[in-house]
């Protein structure tokens, strides 16, 4: 059996089963979830290209599969990333039981993931911007159903079939620069049109319009889920380029260039989400500040690929649980998600508002919660080569910790306006059909879970991100 | 005699264009979509083989096909909303002009730096690139962004083909379009009141 059968082929082809699947019960979570989680436990512990025998029957995972004359690659060293992006996929899927998403979600989700691992695995890497786009236009389903449909989700189609062109372009540029790399004109135009395809592809600034149009416009949990596994998988291929091409890691001016680019995205995310009333933009800029970081670890050169990955892991937890808090907020029909709306849901939401408030601190870079040892790691390595990179992605990350005392703000603030006033008690009275989360012992579970993570990613981080030098393996030359 | 088919392949496909950016009939603006992947097809067919060609061909009428029936099964047909962007046919005329202006200057140098496609293919290439993104950028519809996006996709393609001749991608990039053509189809339908009973 072929490795890309088992975490390609097979996703792919349950998401589509799925989608046939019309009675809206909980079988879709479960079979989604378990299957998550096998491939997960899969590529955790069964190697690739080694003959397994189980008594009278042998067993191998072939690492490569060839259609149409091109290759699907997923060998041992990239087993870890695999186990990961499944163990994350899983949550996610176990998530939609609190946020409650749509019942297609589950489905095109594994679709999604199938399409971005195939990204990962494409031989020659560069089609992956094709499966990448592939991937993307699945989510529009979930980001506008019937009905609803805003200007953010035709912007977003737009953005990424933009950076289509570009990055396969730029794979022809390539082998002409691997040729002689010695030719200057070369190399810059092939640097500008990569950059400009990341640009799109990533939602950098000034392509980063449809991510906060889309956090007011879709539901939380699709635009959580999107936002953080697109530009994940687009900088995991971005990390791919650094590891493939000497060129490109011999270039001090492309290292610069990544950690001004990545600093003035985190800047502007940051900033933006500490103005920002309305959560689900909020959530956005939050992205758009932990991709600007993403960036700039790219930036770091030799190290880049354990800082990377030492960012990402808390932040697969802290977006998830933002994104399971807010779907739990979100109410269109009433307040949508103003930080006003938050006084109506204090009493009724005391676990959600607790898990948004860790979350936001978390992708803030609070000490002591998950994201802030990757967080010192990446200012230490980025003050050393440009201090004024280092001090714009650290100003966007207090831009979020304002956002964030801003929220708590408002859910003080709604606390005691109830107290003082008879009439706001009657106010906000959960309402009929929306039970108490404190009742929920599914709600409970997911509380304990992200916000007890969180805090073991930022205090015993030797233990939580033991999994990252495995990780980072995966990109042999970016490893020290 | 073959330069003179050259320039009457590149005249329909800037007449073409013309037609699909000014055109407020939807029939002729999908008519002038179908047409253009015709002509792509002949570009495209200068450096690939016919039958991979052919693909691109089919894919693009597909997309075409899948717009056409959207359309006619709305209860009533999108309309075009006010935008900050001038609607006349003057405007779209200059529009066209800077395109033009921009794709003479562009595509001589393209084609002695690759030295992988000819100049007509980087003429059209970069013509309908030029339309495309403008289409997307000054559209006002769904139906135009589709269009705008779908027209971009096909003088890429143009270009692309010179360079790469791997069946994968001729795949994955008609699956592309045809999914493309599919939100546009949903995004057009959901934009849509539902008729009264």
């Amino acid at each position: 059996m072929s490795s890309a059968l088992l975490w390609i082929g097979l996703p792919v082809l349950l998401g589509v089963a799925l989608l046939l699947y019309r009675r809206q019960d909980a079988l879709p979570l479960f079979v989604a979830a378990s299957v998550s989680l096998l491939l997960s436990w899969a590529a955790w512990q069964i190697p690739i290209d080694v003959v397994l025998q189980f008594g009278p029957v042998s067993l191998e995972i072939t690492p490569s599969f060839l259609l149409f004359g091109r290759s699907f690659t997923l060998s041992d060293a990239q087993a870890p990333l695999l186990a990961f992006i499944y163990l994350v996929e899983a949550i996610w899927i176990l998530g939609t039981k609190l946020a409650k998403p749509g019942p297609l979600f589950i489905p095109i989700n594994l679709i999604c993931i199938g399409l971005l691992v195939a990204a990962l695995a494409v031989e020659p890497f560069l089609y992956a911007a094709l499966l990448i786009a592939l991937a993307a236009m699945l989510q529009i389903p979930l980001l506008a159903p019937a009905g609803t449909q805003g200007p953010g989700v035709l912007r977003f189609l737009k953005f990424q079939i933009f950076a289509v062109p570009f990055i396969l372009f730029t794979g022809w540029i390539l082998s002409g620069v691997e040729a002689s790399p010695g030719n200057l004109d070369l190399v810059a135009r092939a640097g500008l049109l990569l950059a400009l395809g990341f640009a799109f592809l990533l939602a950098l600034f000034p392509f980063h319009s449809w991510l906060p149009m889309l956090g007011m416009e879709s539901h939380p949990y699709v635009v959580g889920f999107l936002a953080f596994f697109l530009p994940s998988i687009g900088l995991i291929f971005g990390l791919g380029f650094f590891d493939r091409y000497s060129w490109l890691r011999d270039s001090s001016q492309t290292y610069l260039v990544l950690l001004l680019a990545g600093g003035l995205t985190a800047l502007l995310g940051g900033l933006w989400a500490a103005r920002e009333r309305h959560l689900g933009r909020m959530l956005a800029y939050a992205t758009m500040l932990c991709t600007g970081l993403g960036l700039q670890a790219l930036g770091l050169g030799v190290h880049s690929s354990q800082v990377f990955f030492a960012l990402l892991l808390p932040q697969a937890l802290a977006i998830w649980g933002w994104a399971v808090a807010l779907s739990m907020l979100y109410r269109p029909e009433k307040t949508g998600l103003e930080i006003e709306g938050l006084q109506t849901q204090t009493q009724s939401r005391p676990l959600a508002l607790l898990v948004l408030l860790v979350a936001v601190f978390s992708v803030a870079g609070l000490p002591l919660l998950g994201c802030f040892p990757g967080r010192v790691a990446l200012l230490d390595g980025v003050a050393a080569a440009s201090p004024w990179a280092a001090a714009a992605s650290l100003i966007g990350s207090l831009g979020l910790l304002a956002g964030g005392l801003r929220l708590v703000h408002g859910a003080l603030a709604s606390s005691a306006a109830k107290t003082s006033h008879w009439v706001e008690e009657v106010e906000t009275a959960p309402a009929p059909g929306q039970a108490n989360d404190l009742s929920d012992p599914y709600m409970w579970v997911f509380s304990a879970v992200v916000i007890l993570s969180l805090l073991g990613f930022g205090l015993i981080p030797r233990v939580f991100l033991s999994a990252v030098p495995d990780l980072a393996g995966m990109f042999s030359q970016l490893a020290p | 005699m073959e330069s003179l088919l050259s320039f009457l392949l590149l005249g329909l496909l800037g007449a073409n264009s013309l037609a699909l950016l000014l055109s407020r009939e939807l029939r002729w603006t999908l008519a002038a979509l179908g047409v253009q992947y015709l002509l792509a097809f002949f570009l495209v067919s200068a450096t690939w083989p016919l039958e991979l060609a052919a693909v691109k061909l089919v894919a693009g009428w597909i997309a075409t096909a899948i717009l056409g029936l959207t359309l006619l099964n709305l209860p009533e047909f999108p309309g075009e909303s006010e935008t900050r962007f001038p609607r006349s046919p003057v405007f779209f005329i200059l529009v066209t002009g800077v395109v033009v202006v921009m794709v003479i200057g562009a595509a001589p140098e393209l084609v002695v730096w690759s030295r992988q496609f000819n100049i007509n293919q980087a003429w059209g290439g970069l013509f309908l690139i030029g339309i495309g993104v403008m289409l997307a950028g000054l559209g006002n519809s769904v139906v135009r962004n589709i269009l705008g996006l779908l027209t971009l996709l096909a003088g890429f393609e143009i270009i692309y083909a010179g360079v790469e001749t791997s069946i994968l991608v001729a795949g994955l990039l008609a699956i592309l379009n045809l999914g493309v053509a599919l939100i546009g189809s949903y995004l057009m339908q959901s934009s849509t009141p539902e008729p009264r009973r």
